[in-house]
């Protein structure tokens, strides 16, 4: 009876635990499957970027023509890029990634890559989150939150990719208008601003929220990251961190001659949970009872397996 | 190797979370403790955040105290009125205790609250212990007997209404100590993810006056069933259970405790209970210095609690 009922345990373990691994492989293969497979056309975002290349266009005419050089009309540039992957997948194995960000400038009128007669500064923007920033302070001895302002919007992520210092390829204005740059990252206060925090405090805690994005790695720039490589090809490399936010990414890439903008052109990096990571993630926030029960169905069977086990090497 | 972990949402060594785990889980075979009131301390440190270390941790336990459970159970060492007393009240902790932890995550107090709870708990039971098992150790060295304490007096908690008959234990007191006793230790379990054995079997011991031989088997039952609960809970309400850093603790920790057992079966009882004392003060004293240590940068960020 006793030895009958031990079988049927550790038979059932195991079970658990062939079963627990099938589900991890099968995960894992068709994750890998996936992955070798080119881009299905459902999957990559080409018709999101396709409708926003006539954003640019927009945008282009909606600035003053810069003041031709030349004697001669020649037509204006206009900037296209895109990015090497437009989907990522964050797996179990998901250790961040490298995003390329390459494009070309049409009628380009520089000689030489070198001549330096545009700069293209490229901005990849995470989705605007809530966030709570703190401060602690000391109080009897002890440190303790006690102020916090949250805000709302805040990117998740943001990196910032130029050919030369932002200060030296256009003035201020031009970059608080187009939100680039760290001190233009948007931040709009909505709880405990109101209540007594001094203007010069909110600037302290919008301060200390960048400084801790940078510190996580969240937060980069790059002053000579972008590269022409000829007249009119240019490109440019960000690693994402694996503790990137989960969520798509927007890519703007400006082209500037003398201080204006010329072109602009938008593209979007996708970053999504895909194989076992996804169904973990999606099971605990879609289903909290079952998953809950879940996981304690896991413990009792570690635990079981465990003193099965052991019980037998004992004896 | 690294693993991305669900909830916690960061990538980690899953070799050094096997070797925590199995650390912890060796010190808890060896000290015949639950462990959690090291692993989640550990978990929080190597930065995972507080309330997915709480809450995973309470899995963990659950994993780590079943197989000892049953055990008991086979020898018939589990009063289970008694337990089932204690489970009630520790139901009603837990539910109190989950609620409170959502609501400070939301006033931003969360890992404030839990280093406060832990330098208290820890350092009182510390202290108690290494007084207790210096003397023992004095006394043995000095060669006179080690006095069992065993007083048959009525303490204050015998005088309550609501009396009931625990067979097993021998027992005819109040339900009330019992029942407020598994509650403190539920709501202690789901703040700071604690199986609640170190307060449970010195209460049990000293308060309710049961015998020995059923104390640990009462206590494991009120345990894995409280903390089974406990996770659910933390589940549903907190959704800061991470099932792949729990099974990786598992994992570890239930190989560690098979060492650490047989460890302890070479060192006496009260030089263990000094060792532990150590454990626990250490532990305490680590803690206590992130309270009062200027930290490095004043302010911080976290997501918003409760706004999806």
């Amino acid at each position: 009876m006793k030895v009958n009922r031990l079988t049927v345990r550790v038979v059932l373990g195991i079970v658990i635990l062939v079963a627990a691994f099938a589900i991890l492989i099968v995960a894992e293969v068709a994750e890998a499957q996936r992955r070798q497979a080119p881009d299905l056309p459902a999957r990559s975002p080409a018709a999101s970027s396709e409708t926003r290349g006539d954003v640019p266009v927009a945008q282009a005419q909606r600035r003053p023509a810069p003041p031709p050089v030349p004697a001669e009309a020649a037509p204006r540039e206009t900037v296209q890029a895109d990015v090497s992957s437009r989907s990522v997948a964050v797996t179990s194995s998901f250790t961040g990634t490298q995003i390329v960000v390459f494009g070309a400038v049409d009628h380009s009128r520089q000689a030489t890559a070198e001549s330096g007669l545009y700069d293209v500064v490229i901005v990849l923007e995470g989705t605007p989150t809530r966030l709570v920033a703190r401060r602690k302070s000391n109080v009897a001895g002890i440190w303790i939150n006690t102020q916090s302002i949250t805000f709302e919007s805040v990117p998740s992520y943001y990196a910032i990719l130029s050919t030369r210092p932002l200060e030296e390829v256009t003035n201020p204005l031009v970059l608080r208008e187009n939100d680039i740059g760290f001190e233009h990252v948007r931040m709009t206060p909505v709880q405990g601003w109101e209540t007594g925090v001094t203007t010069a405090e909110l600037q302290e805690f919008a301060e200390a929220v960048v400084r801790l994005k940078q510190k996580e790695g969240l937060y980069v720039q790059e002053q000579y990251g972008v590269v022409f490589i000829g007249r009119t090809l240019f490109r440019a490399s960000v690693d994402l961190p694996a503790n990137v936010p989960v969520g798509p990414l927007d890519v703007r890439v400006y082209l500037f001659r003398d201080g204006q903008i010329l072109s602009t052109y938008t593209a979007r990096v996708r970053l999504e949970r895909e194989g076992i990571e996804l169904l973990l993630h999606s099971f605990a926030f879609s289903q909290p009872l079952l998953y809950g029960i879940f996981t304690v169905f896991i413990a009792v069977g570690a635990g079981l397996i465990a003193s099965a086990v052991f019980r037998r090497g004992a004896h | 190797m690294n693993l991305y972990l669900p909830i916690a949402e960061m990538p980690v060594n899953i070799y050094v979370f096997l070797g925590m785990g199995g650390a912890v889980g060796f010190l808890s075979g060896l000290f015949g403790v639950g462990g959690g009131f090291l692993m989640t301390p550990l978990l929080i440190f190597s930065g995972i955040p507080a309330a997915v270390a709480v809450g995973t941790e309470a899995a963990q336990i659950v994993a780590s105290s079943v197989s000892g459970a049953i055990a008991q159970w086979r020898r018939n060492n589990v009063d289970i009125k008694m337990g089932t007393v204690l489970l009630t009240g520790g139901l009603c902790g837990a539910v109190v205790g989950v609620e409170v932890v959502k609501l400070l995550r939301q006033m931003g107090q969360f890992e404030f609250f839990v280093s406060i709870a832990y330098v208290t708990f820890l350092g009182v039971i510390g202290a108690l212990m290494l007084i207790e098992s210096a003397n023992a150790i004095r006394k043995t060295r000095q060669g006179k007997p080690v006095s069992v304490r065993r007083p048959g007096q009525h303490l204050w908690v015998h005088k309550m209404p609501l009396k009931m008959r625990f067979h097993r234990s021998k027992l005819y007191i109040s339900a009330i100590p019992p029942f407020a006793i598994g509650a403190l230790v539920g709501l202690m379990g789901a703040i700071m993810g604690v199986g609640g054995g170190f307060i449970l079997v010195p209460a049990m011991i000293d308060l309710l006056r049961v015998p020995t031989n059923v104390v640990v088997g009462t206590s494991l039952f009120q345990i894995v069933f409280v903390t089974a609960f406990t996770t659910v809970l933390h589940a549903t309400q907190n959704q800061t259970v991470d099932v792949v850093l729990a099974m990786i603790l598992m994992i570890g920790g239930v190989i560690g405790a098979q060492f650490g057992a047989a460890a302890g079966q070479k060192l006496k009882g009260e030089q263990l209970r000094f060792l532990l004392a150590g454990l626990v003060l250490l532990v305490c004293v680590r803690i206590a210095w992130g309270l009062v240590a200027t930290p490095g940068d004043a302010y911080s960020i976290s997501d918003v609690v409760g706004g999806h």
